[in-house]
């Protein structure tokens, strides 16, 4: 249930939502990332409706939904693929995988990797296309100390490019440590008239 | 140390919680639908099935007798290796398996229904090689046991090398070997080769023995398998659980679905694989699919061998020819759809890559099609080598119908699970719901197609260009029709429609 939801994310902003299971969280993600309808009120995205449309797909990253992969692919073809959708030269998927620590897991394909190595590839893949807005649902799920802190330093980094940012999550740590704004469900009430 | 517990009662129990929730009958109604529905698709196609089964001139030589025989003891060795043969079901793998019981006792009924099951399919592919051999009235109902006895034979087998990993691969790959070998003698005797005649029907009293050996050898062999029966290893068990499991999902479901995915994740579980960059000319999508379709080296060698297969039914009914050739290429064609199956169930992939459906679906066109032309050519050049059809451009049919194979998988591939809340259809022998028929035809429904083709096999006259053009026209038009009508350059999502 999702009642009374006031939000703007500015470009190079980014705005992580925090709060208790079941208080709405992923369901304003999903809202704004189009997979949801909601029965009343107004989302805009780059001042249009979200939608199901290549070109809004081209703008925004979300991790909302569980990945699927496809058979008899690797790890790098995964990104590769991503890389090459988007016009971009597939060298720079090397660095990728070093910085999320999948660079020794690259011909593995995904299915047989650990669940942390799973969400790492899942935002390596996110990461490594262009995009103006990061839609992620509790990003630092599964990962270890030193991958939360790699994927932090990585989300402001993307602040910084110009892109927006928007995510749930339950560890402020981490949303401090990538620039975003901590905000509760609560807070984003809208003031009263 | 923990002491044994009796099985008998934990089972008796368990059966005792299930039953009071169970549907009363439920499972004799399955058994029943199951029945019926057999029931009323051997009355509508009696005469047909007869023809293949039981036809009235039987042509097939001795020795392509006993091939045919050969492939359907690898066929059942196959299916018994996947099947474990001795397996639990999944419920009792997580339950009993770990707990203090006898396992002889734990593993023992499931031994005995596939015994059973077993001799059942070994009498059934007796009766079936008895319908195709010339001979067929000289031999004794004897024949029958023998095939019965010789599938407990081939249980034992498939029993043993489950519990020895290395011995189980030699003998998946020595039942490959004996397969293409069966496969390859009938093919020979079809395609004109002229066996080694066999010197007559055996005699009763040499049949009488050689079954007695048999049972003997099939007697020994279950003392000693039911002996090492608690040897066998638990993750043995726990794979032939899972494989039963979903062939049950597969069957209560009616969706085949699970069982081909089961498959296709396995397969991908055993490959190592190296990352390659595919041609960077190619279509993003259509390089991709090449690269996986460079990966199943094994199922494009047995599609290679299948070309062939044809040959078999070149004294049949010439619309089975026709529908054979038409699976075939559907079967070629479906080689790499699964990456269109996983956009199809889930599209994030889809959204990350920013491609519209349209775009996506033409780039992952040209694979599939380019399979289906290289089967479907080979398979009818063969056909016209062996002097089975008439003059014409037979293999150019092949290149012509192929667009309609391609645009097949691809709705195939895109079809998802099988929607139960459709309307069931009343009969007045019960209840058939819809649901798995309309998802089974999804895909195989574009092969009509192919028509032309059917029709101009069905004629069995010489060919004239003019009926390659038609066909062509068809199958690229209803290809065209079907990718653009399915698809819109304003969507990503790629699900069934």
């Amino acid at each position: 249930m999702l009642v009374d939801v006031d939000l703007v994310v500015p470009a190079g902003a980014g705005v992580c939502v925090t709060g208790e299971n079941g208080i709405g969280k992923s369901t304003l993600l999903r809202c704004v990332s189009s997979l949801q309808q909601p029965d009343a009120g107004t989302i805009r995205v780059f001042g249009g409706e979200p939608g199901d449309t290549p070109e809004f797909w081209r703008a925004v990253v979300t991790t909302v939904e569980p990945t699927t992969w496809y058979p008899g692919l690797t790890a790098r073809e995964h990104a590769e693929l991503v890389c090459r959708a988007h016009g971009q030269d597939p060298s720079v998927v090397d660095e990728a995988l070093e910085r999320f620590g999948l660079a020794t897991h690259a011909d593995a394909i995904p299915p047989s990797l650990s669940s942390g190595q799973k969400q790492r590839l899942t935002l390596a893949l996110a990461l490594v296309r262009p995009s103006s807005l990061l839609i992620l649902d509790e990003p630092e799920q599964r990962l270890d100390p030193d991958g939360r802190a790699a994927v932090a330093e990585m989300l402001a980094e993307y602040l910084t490019t110009g892109g927006a940012l928007l995510m749930a999550s339950h560890d402020d740590v981490f949303a401090a440590a990538s620039g975003a704004t901590v905000t509760t469900m609560d807070a984003l009430a809208p003031a009263a008239p | 140390m923990t002491a044994t517990v009796a099985l008998r009662p934990v089972r008796r129990w368990i059966h005792a919680r299930q039953a009071a929730h169970r549907e009363r009958g439920a499972v004799l109604t399955n058994l029943y639908v199951g029945a019926l529905s057999l029931a009323i698709i051997g009355g509508v196609l009696q005469r047909q099935l007869t023809a293949i089964f039981w036809p009235a001139d039987p042509a097939l030589s001795g020795v392509a007798g006993l091939a045919l025989a050969l492939v359907y003891g690898a066929l059942l060795l196959l299916a018994l290796r996947r099947l474990g043969p001795v397996a639990l079901s999944r419920p009792a793998t997580y339950f009993l398996l770990t707990a203090p019981v006898s396992r002889r006792g734990l593993l023992l009924p499931g031994l005995r229904l596939a015994a059973v099951a077993t001799a059942l399919t070994g009498a059934a592919g007796a009766v079936s090689v008895l319908g195709q051999v010339g001979t067929r009235d000289a031999l004794p109902p004897m024949t029958v046991a023998l095939g019965a006895l010789a599938a407990l034979l081939v249980l034992l087998i498939a029993a043993l090398a489950q519990t020895d990993r290395r011995g189980g691969t030699t003998v998946d790959r020595l039942a490959s070997l004996a397969l293409a070998i069966g496969l390859a003698g009938l093919v020979a005797d079809a395609a004109g080769w002229t066996p080694p005649a066999l010197p007559g029907p055996p005699a009763a009293a040499s049949l009488v023995l050689l079954a007695g050996a048999l049972a003997l050898v099939v007697l020994l062999g279950f003392t000693v398998v039911v002996r090492g029966l608690a040897r066998t290893p638990n993750d043995r068990v726990l794979e032939s659980a899972q494989t039963a499991g979903t062939l049950f999902d597969a069957a209560f479901g009616m969706d085949p679905s699970w069982v081909t995915d089961m498959v296709e994740r396995r397969y991908w579980a055993t490959r190592r694989l190296r990352s390659t960059r595919p041609p960077a000319r190619l279509p993003l999508l259509t390089g991709q699919d090449l690269l996986l379709t460079a990966r199943r080296l094994p199922r494009l060698v047995w599609l290679t061998g299948a070309t062939a297969l044809p040959l078999l039914l070149t004294t049949s009914p010439r619309w089975l020819l026709a529908g054979a050739l038409l699976a075939g290429a559907l079967t070629a064609a479906r080689t790499c759809t699964a990456t269109v199956q996983t956009d199809a169930g889930n599209p994030v992939l889809a959204r990350l890559l920013g491609l519209s459906s349209r775009q996506a679906l033409y780039q992952r066109f040209w694979v599939p099609t380019a399979l289906a032309a290289a089967w479907t050519t080979l398979a009818l050049a063969l056909l016209q080598l062996t002097g089975a059809l008439p003059p014409g451009p037979w293999w150019a049919l092949g290149l012509a119908v192929a667009p309609a194979a391609g645009a097949a998988a691809l709705r195939r591939a895109r079809v998802g699970f099988v929607r139960n809340d459709l309307l069931p259809l009343e009969t007045p022998m019960g209840t058939v719901s819809t649901g798995p028929l309309v998802n089974s035809v999804a895909g195989p429904d574009l092969l009509l197609l192919g028509l032309p083709m059917v029709l101009a096999l069905a004629q069995g006259q010489s060919l004239p260009w003019t009926s390659v053009l038609l066909q062509a026209a068809a199958a690229v038009l209803g290809a065209r029709a079907y990718l653009n009508a399915s698809t819109a350059p304003t969507r990503t999502e790629l699900a069934a429609r």
